[in-house]
């Protein structure tokens, strides 16, 4: 780890996360990460800083529109916002382009570099949100879109605590268990979904200037790993599809594992199609994975919470009501 | 060589019927109408976006995002992706993606759609605004007096709220004139138009003529085939049946909306009050004439009017 030390020479104060398990220092405020303390003389997993950041890499092995990737470095550009370089999974440089303020970085960096940057670390990462069901955590994965910070945001309301919001990563122990590392203090909803879950007045800054989507506090947050006890893929209720939690063969729920993996085309680029298989077709048989199909409509929360206590129940992880 | 054509179209206007006519063609059996591809069929999908910039439109601003998908669409031009989430509407190596957008430009001059790096061409499909309306009112779960305000608005546009994520990137429609104007008047890339009005009278034929554009053979018999099993009773029976996931959400009490509802052309004459039909004529009166849509004191003469293809295609080369 000694190497990620070099990039905290010169830097005037660094802030302190975990994520994902991982310890950060970080040159940026990171709103949404779980701060930690100082811990001085270890070197931290990972360092975010701002500095010179390459227009392209020397040793492409793959690019697209905008992004490269080359012998262990990923160099993605956000045009008009920012271009960082992540470093074997150890760092994360970024520059932003003229004009912008640094805090515009920095949901790119705490979201989207950093689940690139755990792809670097060959985790598994999936497109998620988690809520934490006594002493495990259970998934929400699903394209953008799909409502898992929301469905996250009114599960932590009704009691069950966030473990992770929009990126999850998961660790296999060496029993071959999945576990979840939270990731977060904070989720990030749309003004919308504020208004419509009634938390306004937990509201923090907004994700970026520009943009109606804020941070918002949840009622409570874990910040220890958890088994992973079920993984949801959500589902819009539009026919044919009926409503409902349906369990899938056991070859489509690690397809679907795998297809939510964060970035995909990551996975593709890196070469890491059999990591993900393997680590998907263990979750598959170690912890469930279910469809959890419903209408994209705030009124029916209370109900989907319900299917879900119940389906919990069912799995064991809530005990039968007396 | 990968072929891509755009299937352009003011919503309600026919795409979706013309794409299952292409997801029927060479089949034994009609097409489940579930089966088409929906996230990935059209080009304002997030996924495509989110995959290829390896970072998530949802954190950008509509205009940030328009500065973004030409960059998207060349791509996809030219790649076939390793693992797409959904197959497109093919046939070969020819997509057919489907567009709501308008052919913009962004304010550094290039268009939204990647000019003629993005596609080889575009077939346009038009339809008459005064069935538009009621079907889109329809669509939208709105009155008929709200849907023909919308498809007077330059500004209107799907998708296109702030405060929330919206389920696809931002499509401006420039409203039912302006949309048919954007993508006559482009010289990008060559247009081949088709008026619903047309499929319905001739539905094999005007295939067989869309096909041939985009440089598909299909004989006759495949093209008479494909039109039986995309026949309108067929499609409102499946949904019967089974649903049809693009049909209109629940809205405030009221149960999922019909997608195939009417499938006729000349609706309007008994869902619009007159002053609809004068207001609707007066919004599109130029571009209802450019297209054969005489007003309604000479409705016997739009069925006599000149095909207007052939003037197209010689303008478009």
């Amino acid at each position: 780890m000694a190497a990620g030390v070099v990039g905290v020479m010169g830097i005037a104060r660094l802030y302190q996360y975990t994520v994902s398990g991982l310890s950060v220092a970080s040159e940026l405020v990171l709103p949404g990460l779980i701060a930690a303390e100082d811990m001085p003389g270890v070197s931290p997993d990972v360092v975010i800083r701002e500095g010179e950041v390459p227009g392209a890499l020397e040793d492409v092995e793959s690019l697209g529109p905008t992004w490269q990737v080359g012998k262990g470095r990923f160099l993605l550009e956000v045009p008009g916002i920012l271009r960082m370089l992540l470093t074997e999974g150890r760092e994360i440089v970024f520059a932003t382009a003229e004009g912008v303020a640094r805090e515009e970085a920095t949901v790119f960096v705490s979201g989207t570099g950093f689940g690139i940057l755990l792809h670097q670390r060959e985790r598994i990462v999936l497109h998620a949100s988690a809520v934490r069901v006594r002493d495990s955590a259970v998934l929400f994965c699903g394209p953008s879109g799909a409502g898992k910070s929301t469905l996250a945001a009114a599960l932590s309301d009704a009691g069950y605590d966030l473990v992770t919001d929009d990126f999850c990563g998961i660790a296999m122990d060496a029993d071959g268990l999945p576990w979840v590392q939270p990731d977060g203090r904070q989720l990030k909803l749309w003004q919308n979904s504020i208004d419509r879950l009634d938390m306004a007045d937990r509201r923090a800054a907004p994700v970026r200037k520009v943009l109606e989507k804020f941070y918002v506090e949840p009622r409570a947050a874990s910040t220890v790993a958890l088994p992973l006890a079920a993984i949801y893929v959500l589902r819009e209720a539009r026919p044919p599809a009926v409503p409902g939690i349906q369990r899938p063969n056991i070859v489509d729920g690690a397809l679907m594992v795998r297809g939510n993996a964060y970035r995909p085309a990551m996975v593709r680029r890196m070469n890491q199609q059999a990591l993900y298989f393997q680590a998907a077709a263990a979750i598959s048989q170690r912890a469930g994975v279910f469809t959890l199909t419903r209408e994209l409509n705030f009124a029916k929360f209370p109900a989907v919470i319900g299917w879900l206590e119940a389906h919990w129940t069912e799995l064991g992880l809530l005990e039968q009501a007396a | 060589m990968r072929k891509t054509y755009w299937l352009a179209s003011y919503p309600k206007s026919g795409n979706t019927w013309f794409r299952l006519l292409v997801a029927n063609l060479r089949r034994d059996t009609p097409v489940d109408i579930n089966d088409i591809p929906e996230r990935s069929g059209i080009a304002s999908a997030r996924g495509a976006f989110d995959s290829i910039m390896m970072f998530p439109s949802a954190l950008l601003t509509h205009e940030e995002c328009d500065r973004l998908r030409p960059m998207v669409y060349e791509v996809l031009a030219e790649d076939d992706l390793e693992d797409p989430d959904e197959v497109e509407t093919k046939i070969g190596h020819t997509r057919f993606v489907k567009t709501h957008d308008s052919y913009s430009y962004n304010p550094d001059g290039s268009a939204l759609m990647a000019g003629a790096k993005g596609a080889d061409g575009v077939i346009l499909i038009v339809r008459d605004p005064r069935d538009v309306a009621p079907s889109l009112a329809n669509h939208n779960r709105t009155s008929i007096d709200e849907a023909i305000a919308f498809m007077a608005d330059a500004a209107s546009n799907f998708c296109g709220h702030r405060d929330r994520q919206p389920n696809q990137l931002r499509q401006q429609l420039m409203g039912w004139s302006g949309f048919a104007e954007s993508w006559l008047s482009q010289v990008d890339i060559p247009v081949h138009l088709v008026r619903y009005e047309d499929m319905h009278a001739d539905t094999s034929g005007v295939l067989g003529g869309a096909l041939a554009f985009a440089g598909i053979d299909a004989a006759p018999d495949e093209t008479v085939r494909a039109a039986g099993f995309a026949e309108f009773g067929e499609l409102k029976k499946q949904e019967e049946e089974r649903g049809f996931r693009e049909a209109p959400r629940p809205k405030m009490g009221k149960g999922p909306g019909s997608f195939f509802r009417r499938g006729v052309s000349g609706g309007w004459r008994d869902e619009l009050d007159l002053d609809q039909i004068a207001r609707i004529e007066r919004d599109h009166a130029p571009m209802m004439a450019r297209l054969g849509y005489a007003p309604a004191e000479n409705a016997a003469v739009a069925k006599s009017a000149p095909p207007t293809q052939d003037r197209i295609e010689r303008m478009t080369g």
